[in-house]
């Protein structure tokens, strides 16, 4: 669909509970929130977008990959996601999530997570489309290329620090 | 008459009985919806009533939940329910959630141009193109991403997502895995039925095909569907009413035969002595099939019960024999009375059919035909059947001694002035109103079953059935123009929560006119090309990415306008048909409202538009048309009194023999009246119907009563026939009295109290007792 990649940055922070906020800075202000069940999307200078979590699979992924990791909630991790971990050499690691729920599958096919020794690095969202979504979490964040490719990241997460 | 022949007469009657029955099994078509036993509507309101009573949006929609199993399994159901239904012929539509996006068929996509507002305030130039784009680019980089994906190549600036949302319920409920569920974890449907809502036969033909596909559904076992809406109710109503008076119906027959066998002490007379009555209904019945294409079933509800006054004939018959007289010498003499009390009574049913109200008409033809051949078959065919040797009641020593209290009763001239006084005073005190409009008041619904109603109703924001803003044009097109005309008005309305929701047809359907000036805002292939290249400039998207887009844009440049007629073939079409129906060479547009607060400010729609605009009270209307019913049954029953006074007065050639049966009658119906609205009744139909059986049951104890044969054997006869009527009136009617169910309450309790007063009164006022 698109020829580049789409590239954001922002902020993404757990509000506590089952609720996560995430804010974009570039290159267009917008706040979606997700609490109770619904998401609402704002954006400067427009009436908010309401719908159902149920409506976006991929997002009640990320809000339990999220919200488990953070709080570290092992069990919910097991409950909703089949997990392969892979480790390599000098204190980094791979987490491989494979949602359970057929349904959430047809949409998100799995979500890597790389990091290094107690730090995650980088979230990657594969869907079932192959569109791939790659976050770059904490001080990666800041050294996002201006024009990213698939291998760039890739590189660039599994990285040591 | 010799035993052959009496054979060969029985064999004869019986075979012609059969050959009626078979003719009325080959033709009798029974109607049972409601509007054609009502009245000829008058007024513009009651028209539309009558015809959107049962065929209005709101009236023909059913509610469906499905509970009990995972929301997957649910959904899965809710699906294949709604799949089965969309393919059958008895529903207009059927919608469980996943209509949003699909709601415009495929072969329709073009015209979203067309039928959304956007063109009205801006051109597809490169600025709005531009916009729409980068819009479309942070889209895909947030939450809602995969929820437009699909859609962005076709649709790149969302004019489907615009429709669905303007075509989405106001409220709707929650979906989840793709279709509609309430909170209560219940997947929810609307089905609209093909067939009117107050026509309970074709509702129950309705419900049973949704309740067969449902069950044909595989995982369907575990689950429960439960159904809603006007005609669901008419049918459980319609069961439950039959379902008592069937069981009620059934404890009085034995005790009523029990009655006749303790009276008679024979069984072949007890038998034989149904026959007229059997000839009765069927040759009623078989009549009206002849007179009328389609017989109402309300028609044969009250016929039946008025057919109650002929089961007296036979009893007559019976309890006038005298040990050792031919039962055929029997009857002649008491033919003269019988005769009269047939003829008074048709007569004055005579007035129903001057009615003009079709299913008064179907009534006066079914009972005058009963009555008469249950008349004269009790006096020309009965009496050659009977058995030659009776017993004769009148030496029975009960009835002698009974006989004696009765005549040796105080008979005060000033019982009939007493009655009188009391009637006035108890109708002047009792509690308004007087009568009961609302016909639903008789059959109520279960708590349970409006409760589930209401919050089915609230869920899928289903709309109100009593309200209907109802728009006037000449032309289709007009009624459009005139809802697009309204439109911004509603919405101020509908700011102010006047209403939940009120939806005009035109939200589904721009008036020819305002899609062809959307057409002509469309830019030819070229232009918008051009315009889409420049607005693609410095954004990531794949340059041959929007082509479907500009295909779509230049079909629709060149597409004819939608039309009903051409959208009728969609789920929005059908609809959309709905809400707008012809009559009378002009067009009228139905929006439905729900959750109505303020109804004033809904009317206040209607000011300064000559009638065009207005909103339509359906309780109101329907009342209204109830009080028009009632005037006509009250002037029928006017003329009916004038010519039975008339009859009797010219049978019994005496004025003052006359006054003598009629004063008793008329007193006893009055009382009748005066307690029951005394005790808090609010007199409806039915209480006018029963009051007029028992009054033609007063008639003939009244006419019994008075005839003075100077025969103390031949007046035990007439009080025993008399007992055995009252008994058997009040067994049967006494039974009716204790349902639960208000309309089969109101019936039994009428007649059994007018049974009892005909009764004592006739007593108490018969004249030749004083004369003693």
């Amino acid at each position: 669909m698109l020829d580049r990649p789409l590239v954001v940055s922002g902020e993404l922070s757990w509000l506590g509970g089952d609720r996560l906020q995430r804010r974009v800075d570039h290159p267009q202000q917008e706040t979606s929130t997700i609490a109770d069940g619904e998401v609402t999307q704002q954006r400067a200078g427009k009436s908010p977008r309401h719908f159902s979590l149920k409506r976006a699979p991929q997002l009640q992924v990320l809000l339990d990959s999220f919200v488990a990791l953070l709080s570290g909630d092992a069990a919910r991790l097991q409950q909703a996601f089949e997990i392969r971990q892979g480790g390599a050499a000098a204190g980094a690691w791979t987490l491989t999530l494979v949602p359970r729920d057929a349904r959430v599958a047809k949409t998100v096919a799995s979500i890597r997570i790389d990091g290094y020794a107690k730090a995650s690095r980088c979230m990657h969202m594969q869907e079932a489309d192959g569109d791939l979504a790659v976050d770059l979490l904490g001080p990666l964040a800041a050294q996002m290329p201006a024009e990213p490719t698939r291998e760039a990241l890739q590189a660039l997460c599994q990285s040591a620090p | 008459m010799r035993r052959g022949a009496r054979a060969a007469l029985l064999i004869g009657w019986l075979l012609a009985l059969a050959g009626l029955g078979w003719m009325v099994s080959q033709r009798l078509h029974v109607s049972t919806d409601l509007r054609s036993f009502m009245p000829a509507p008058t007024t513009p309101d009651q028209r539309l009533l009558m015809e959107q009573v049962g065929e209005g949006p709101g009236s023909r929609l059913l509610l469906l939940s499905i509970s009990g199993q995972s929301d997957e399994q649910l959904a899965a159901l809710s699906q294949g329910l709604a799949a089965a239904l969309k393919n059958d012929k008895r529903y207009s539509q059927a919608l469980n959630g996943s209509f949003d996006l699909g709601a415009l068929d495929a072969s329709l996509l073009p015209y979203r141009y067309l039928l959304s507002p956007t063109l009205d305030t801006q051109p597809l130039d490169e600025a709005y193109l531009a916009d729409q784009l980068q819009q479309r680019l942070d889209d895909l980089s947030s939450p809602a991403a995969s929820l437009l994906k699909g859609l962005l190549p076709r649709d790149p600036t969302l004019e489907v997502l615009k429709l669905a949302e303007l075509w989405a319920p106001a409220k709707s409920p929650e979906l989840r895995e793709g279709v509609w569920f309430s909170p209560q974890d219940e997947a929810l449907l609307l089905v609209q039925t093909v067939a009117a809502g107050f026509d309970p036969g074709a509702q129950q033909q309705a419900i049973d095909g949704i309740r067969q596909a449902f069950h044909a559904l595989p995982g369907s076992a575990g689950a429960k569907l439960e159904l809603s809406g006007p005609g669901y109710f008419s049918v459980v109503v319609g069961a439950q009413t039959r379902h008592q008076a069937d069981w009620i119906g059934r404890i009085s027959t034995v005790g009523f035969i029990a009655l006749l066998l303790l009276a008679y002490r024979s069984f072949s007379s007890l038998l034989l002595s149904a026959l007229p009555i059997a000839s009765a209904a069927l040759a009623g019945i078989a009549a009206l099939t002849v007179a009328f294409p389609e017989v109402h079933g309300i028609t044969l509800a009250f016929g039946f019960t008025l057919l109650g006054v002929a089961q007296e004939y036979p009893i007559r018959v019976l309890s006038h024999r005298r040990a050792g007289e031919d039962a055929v010498h029997s009857v002649r003499a008491l033919w003269p009375l019988l005769l009269t009390a047939i003829a008074s009574a048709c007569i004055a049913y005579l007035a129903f059919y001057a009615s003009g109200v079709n299913g008064l008409k179907q009534l006066a033809v079914f009972t005058i035909v009963g009555l008469l051949v249950a008349g004269f078959s009790t006096r020309y065919l009965l009496p050659h059947l009977l058995p030659r040797r009776v017993r004769d009641v009148a030496d029975m020593r009960w009835l002698a001694r009974a006989r004696d209290v009765v005549d040796r009763l105080p008979r005060p001239r000033w019982i009939p002035v007493a009655v009188a006084v009391a009637i006035v005073l108890m109708l002047a005190l009792a509690p308004a109103p007087f009568w009961q409009n609302n016909l639903a008041a008789l059959t109520p619904l279960p708590q349970d079953l409006l409760q589930h109603d209401a919050r089915l109703r609230e869920a899928l924001g289903a709309p109100d059935v009593r309200y209907l803003l109802v728009l006037q044009a000449p032309t289709e097109q007009g009624v459009l123009a005139l809802s697009e005309q309204l439109q911004p008005r509603v919405d101020a309305l509908l700011a102010q929560h006047a209403a939940d929701a009120l939806e005009l047809p035109s939200r589904y359907l721009p008036t020819v006119a305002l899609q062809r000036e959307r057409q002509q805002e469309l830019p030819d292939r070229a232009t918008l090309q051009h315009a889409l290249d420049e607005a693609l400039q410095g954004l990531p998207f794949r340059a041959d990415l929007f082509q479907p887009f500009v295909d779509d844009v230049e079909t629709a440049r060149t597409l004819p306008p939608l039309t009903p007629q051409r959208y009728a073939q969609t789920p929005l079409g059908q609809r959309l048909a709905a809400m707008l129906v012809e009559r009378d060479g002009h067009w009228l547009g139905l929006g439905t409202v729900s959750g109505v607060h303020d109804a004033d400010a809904l009317q206040a729609l209607g000011e300064n538009t000559n009638g065009t605009v207005r909103l339509l009270d359906l309780k109101a209307a329907s009342e209204s048309l109830v009080v028009d019913y009632r005037t006509r049954i009250l002037q029928a029953l006017l003329v009916a009194a004038i010519l039975l006074v008339l009859t009797i007065t010219f049978a019994l050639r005496s004025l003052r023999r006359a006054w003598h049966v009629l004063a008793p009658m008329t007193l006893a119906t009055f009382l009748v009246l005066a307690v029951e609205r005394v005790a808090g009744v609010e007199i409806s139909l039915f209480h006018l119907v029963a009051l007029i059986l028992a009054g033609g049951l007063g008639l003939h104890y009244a006419l019994f009563f008075e005839r003075d044969t100077g025969d103390p054997a031949e007046q035990r006869r007439t009080l025993h026939a008399t007992l055995v009527c009252v008994l058997s009136a009040l067994l049967v009617f006494g039974m009716l009295a204790w349902a639960t169910i208000p309309v089969l309450r109101a019936i039994g309790l009428t007649v059994s109290l007018g049974v009892a007063f005909h009764f004592c009164l006739s007593i108490l006022m018969a004249p030749h007792a004083r004369q003693d």
